[in-house]
């Protein structure tokens, strides 16, 4: 049994069966809860894939990052302008919003060579406010007035299928040597040179997947919505995605799911407050960081806790992966 | 010399704008010093201090120089608060729980005043009579000269309390090392309280003085003018008292400069611009500690 | 046969001469000890020979090969690997995790194969494990695998800094004060560790201050005393240089030793 789970093809084939599946039920959810939460879930959706990205940025590889949105609204533009301007068809549209968020990615990863802490924090943002300026004047987007006309093609299966891929592939990186060497660059980055992890490769690495992440969001946002506009992308929004991760636990993806489900919900769950929402929500991310300051996942190691449980048939076969 | 005259004119623009930038910065900056955080939510005590001093200008025996004390006091009242509430808990853990914290309470802070104050922009009564002084061909306010006195004279104050005072001694004490400085019997507890008044204190002064000077305060003012404060306390070098004074100034005469060079829809960018083409070349900033490398 | 040369080596900080014109060779096989008073340049040696410093002047090289301005990561891959004096493990990661990220330099994978987890990844991946192991359980630590480094006591966490510069099987191994922080049975025990490492073929170039260590252990030492190479020999010759004894004890006559 186990022989045949270890196999590539078996494996593959389990992959596609739970994107097949996620496909299947998330159509089935689609049918029958009420659009106002299907909205929610849209949301949770998007915001999660955005979030694993940064995720994979600041919590993974310990860069931090207060630009997120920037990415995002460059694969939201990007994307709207494949499909509307150029009748591409909507996936190739969400594709393309991805590599040219992952290309800025590079870009932005560069100046992290040389900046650290803070300095990367206030050069990322910095970034952000740039593009988002850029967005306005430009006449493509239509400036600050908005970009109008695109067509609301990303359904509900399409959001849970991608984030449950992204989900896997960023499981899938952890756990190889890419994902240890950016886990390595967090901890400890002389060190990690000292044992041969060339520190630039990975970092700029991390900032082409975590903005293509952000890309496909952002372009599944543009699908979503129809109209987008430079203010959606604002600082706010990338703090709206850093809560996410640091408040659901940095580095921990579980914790990137729980944190993107509460922190989407919870201004929609707040809205009886009407007029107090934005108050309590405030007052929630100030109270969740007092009692839980590693997040809500932090400390909390999934893997390992498996691990130590299946300790002793592990021994048994040493070297096996997982 | 038309072109001189006009360079001399955005200059004093310029200065004005940046004064504001630099007492602000001055708040992230000594934060950043002292505990090593970015205080986010400093955006939002300028904003909290424009609109006290709103408050308190709209009682009519109140003159300019009262309102600017009673919002300086407000705010510093409101930092200290804020320290102990959100970040003190924190202090042991990482610095991006603080700063979610801080980002928390930043929110908090403009969706009250939202709440308490209407979203709308409000003007600000006239305190005082706006007059011009021409010198030669160039033009500045009285405002533009209150404005750059006051802030010249904090600054010089705050300069002459952390060099030469007891309680700066300490500050500058806790900035190299916390535990050293609180074995030498230092509060460290009390060092930081007062760093976050005197901080909060000169935003919420930035945030009465940018009231008179702009006509205009809104919830959220502090987001925009916050982001560019930390700009400028990034850019003068993080943790350096002149480099947020010299940083706040830069941004503002770029800005200013900006809008002069007929590109004024891209004003909020250029801060960002100079930002990251300064810390490219000097990663720490212009007047930032080279960081020691020590294996 | 020489493996590390290091050719009139010389690096200043602004006015200060940190290493000044040393040349030292380093035998394949031998434990070779750096003592000195502290602040002589022994650490400043080593992150010279690690690419972290480049000098100002002087060439070192590997076995012929020269390592100035080649990038610090690629060190590794040419065969030295170190652990450092103030310990820098990955804390927040586990003791296997951390070896693993060790063997970094002997992995082949990318992105390619991390998202495609081909049955040739795998192999890789199980081999890096197996040798994480095997390397661990050299050093004694193979119990604590799932642990958290942070977890660890001091003398396990400089083992295990041994570990994880090992597994990658280098030619020349950089102990950064092995020994520091350490009670004497642990000290022992190391002594031992070390010897087998080199049995193993790994040559061993260590800085320390523990003296019955250095002379128990090394087969030659180097002496540095203001960044000079003051003498060179067996301990016995060490033990009884003139030069050596002034810069310990001082001349005799009444001199601060005292910089500025």
């Amino acid at each position: 049994m186990k022989k045949l789970l270890n196999n590539w093809i078996v494996q593959v084939l389990l992959f596609l069966s739970l994107l097949g599946l996620t496909a299947y039920g998330s159509q089935m959810i689609n049918d029958i809860i009420p659009p106002y939460f299907l909205m929610i879930a849209f949301f949770i959706g998007i915001n999660l894939i955005m979030a694993l990205g940064l995720n994979l940025i600041t919590g993974v590889t310990g860069q931090l990052s207060l630009g997120h949105a920037a990415f995002m609204s460059i694969g939201a533009y990007s994307s709207a302008i494949a499909t509307v301007n150029y009748d591409l068809p909507f996936l190739l549209g969400v594709l393309i919003g991805g590599l040219i968020a992952s290309v800025f990615g590079v870009i932005i990863g560069f100046p992290t060579l040389r900046l650290t802490g803070d300095y990367l924090a206030i050069a990322t943002l910095g970034f952000a406010e740039i593009v988002r300026v850029q967005f306005t004047n430009m006449k493509i987007t239509n400036g600050a007035i908005g970009f109008l006309g695109i067509e609301g093609s990303t359904t509900f299966p399409i959001v849970m299928t991608i984030a449950v891929l992204t989900i896997c592939l960023m499981v899938w990186l952890e756990n190889s040597r890419n994902g240890r060497a950016m886990l390595a660059i967090r901890e400890d980055e002389v060190a990690s040179s000292a044992v041969g992890i060339n520190t630039t490769l990975y970092k700029i690495q991390a900032f082409a997947i975590g903005a293509f992440c952000a890309g496909v969001g952002g372009a599944l946002f543009a699908h979503t919505t129809t109209f987008i506009q430079p203010t959606d992308f604002g600082f706010q929004k990338s703090v709206d995605i850093l809560s996410i991760v640091v408040l659901g636990g940095l580095g921990s993806i579980p914790g990137t799911i729980i944190g993107a489900i509460v922190l989407t919900a919870a201004p929609e769950i707040l809205r009886p407050l009407s007029n107090y929402r934005m108050i309590v929500y405030g007052l929630l991310l100030v109270v969740i960081m007092i009692f839980r300051p590693y997040g809500l996942m932090g400390g909390v190691n999934l893997r390992q806790a498996l691990r130590r449980a299946m300790m002793f048939p592990k021994k048994k076969q040493a070297g096996r992966e997982e | 010399m038309p072109i001189l005259n006009n360079l001399m004119q955005q200059l004093v623009n310029g200065l004005a704008l940046g004064s504001i930038y630099a007492l602000i910065a001055l708040g992230y900056t000594m934060v950043y010093g002292i505990i090593g955080m970015i205080n986010f939510a400093y955006g939002e005590i300028f904003m909290f201090g424009a609109y006290a001093g709103l408050v308190l200008a709209l009682t009519n025996y109140v003159n300019v120089y009262v309102a600017l004390l009673g919002a300086t006091f407000i705010t510093m009242v409101l930092g200290v608060v804020i320290e102990r509430v959100a970040y003190r808990p924190l202090r042991r853990s990482s610095r991006l729980s603080a700063l979610i914290s801080a980002i928390g309470v930043s929110f908090f802070l403009s969706s009250l005043m939202v709440r308490v104050k209407g979203p709308n922009t409000r003007g600000f009564p006239t305190l005082f009579e706006n007059r011009i002084f021409e010198i030669g061909d160039f033009q500045i306010t009285i405002y533009q000269i209150v404005i750059i006195g006051v802030a010249g004279l904090l600054m010089l104050s705050l300069h002459l309390f952390v060099t030469y005072s007891k309680m700066g001694r300490a500050m500058r004490a806790c900035a190299q090392d916390q535990d050293a400085a609180s074995l030498m019997g230092v509060n460290i507890d009390r060092v930081i309280s007062v760093t976050f008044a005197i901080g909060s204190g000169l935003a919420g002064a930035a945030g009465v003085l940018a009231g008179i000077y702009f006509n205009a305060v809104q919830p959220y003012m502090g987001l925009l003018a916050g982001l560019k404060a930390f700009a400028a306390a990034v850019l003068g070098g993080i943790g350096s008292i002149p480099g947020a004074m010299i940083g706040g100034l830069v941004i503002g005469l770029t800005e200013i400069l900006g809008v002069t060079v007929n590109l004024s829809e891209y004003k909020d960018a250029f801060a960002f611009a100079i930002l990251i083409l300064v810390l490219l070349f000097k990663p720490s900033g212009i007047m930032g500690r080279k960081a020691n490398k020590k294996v | 046969m020489s493996l590390l040369t290091l050719d009139n080596v010389t690096i200043r900080f602004g006015g200060l001469t940190a290493v000044d014109t040393v040349n030292l060779e380093i035998n394949q096989g031998e434990i070779l000890a750096l003592i000195g008073p502290n602040g002589a340049g022994k650490s400043t040696v080593f992150n010279l020979i690690t690419s972290i410093y480049q000098p100002t002047e002087g060439t070192i090289s590997l076995a012929g090969k020269s390592l100035v301005r080649i990038p610090t990561h690629k060190i590794a891959e040419m065969g030295i690997t170190r652990t450092f004096q103030t310990i820098r493990l990955f804390s927040e990661l586990s003791v296997l995790d951390n070896v693993k990220i060790g063997a970094h330099c002997r992995g082949k994978a990318g992105l390619f194969q991390a998202f495609t987890r081909l049955p040739g990844m795998k192999r890789e991946e199980a081999e890096i494990e197996e040798k994480a192991i095997k390397a661990l359980e050299f050093l004694d630590l193979a119990t604590k695998c799932e642990e958290m480094a942070k977890n660890l006591s001091y003398g396990e966490q400089r083992r295990l800094e041994i570990a994880r510069a090992l597994v990658s099987k280098p030619k020349l191994l950089l102990l950064d004060e092995p020994a520091a922080g350490m009670n004497p049975q642990e000290k022992v025990v190391l002594m031992e560790m070390i010897r087998r490492i080199r049995d193993t073929g790994i040559t061993i170039f260590l800085v320390e201050h523990d003296m019955k260590l250095v002379m128990g252990i090394s087969e030659r030492i180097a002496v540095l005393d203001y960044g000079k190479l003051i003498a060179e020999g067996t301990p016995l010759e060490v033990r009884s240089n003139n030069a050596v004894i002034e810069a310990y004890l001082g001349s005799g006559k009444f001199k601060s030793r005292i910089r500025r």
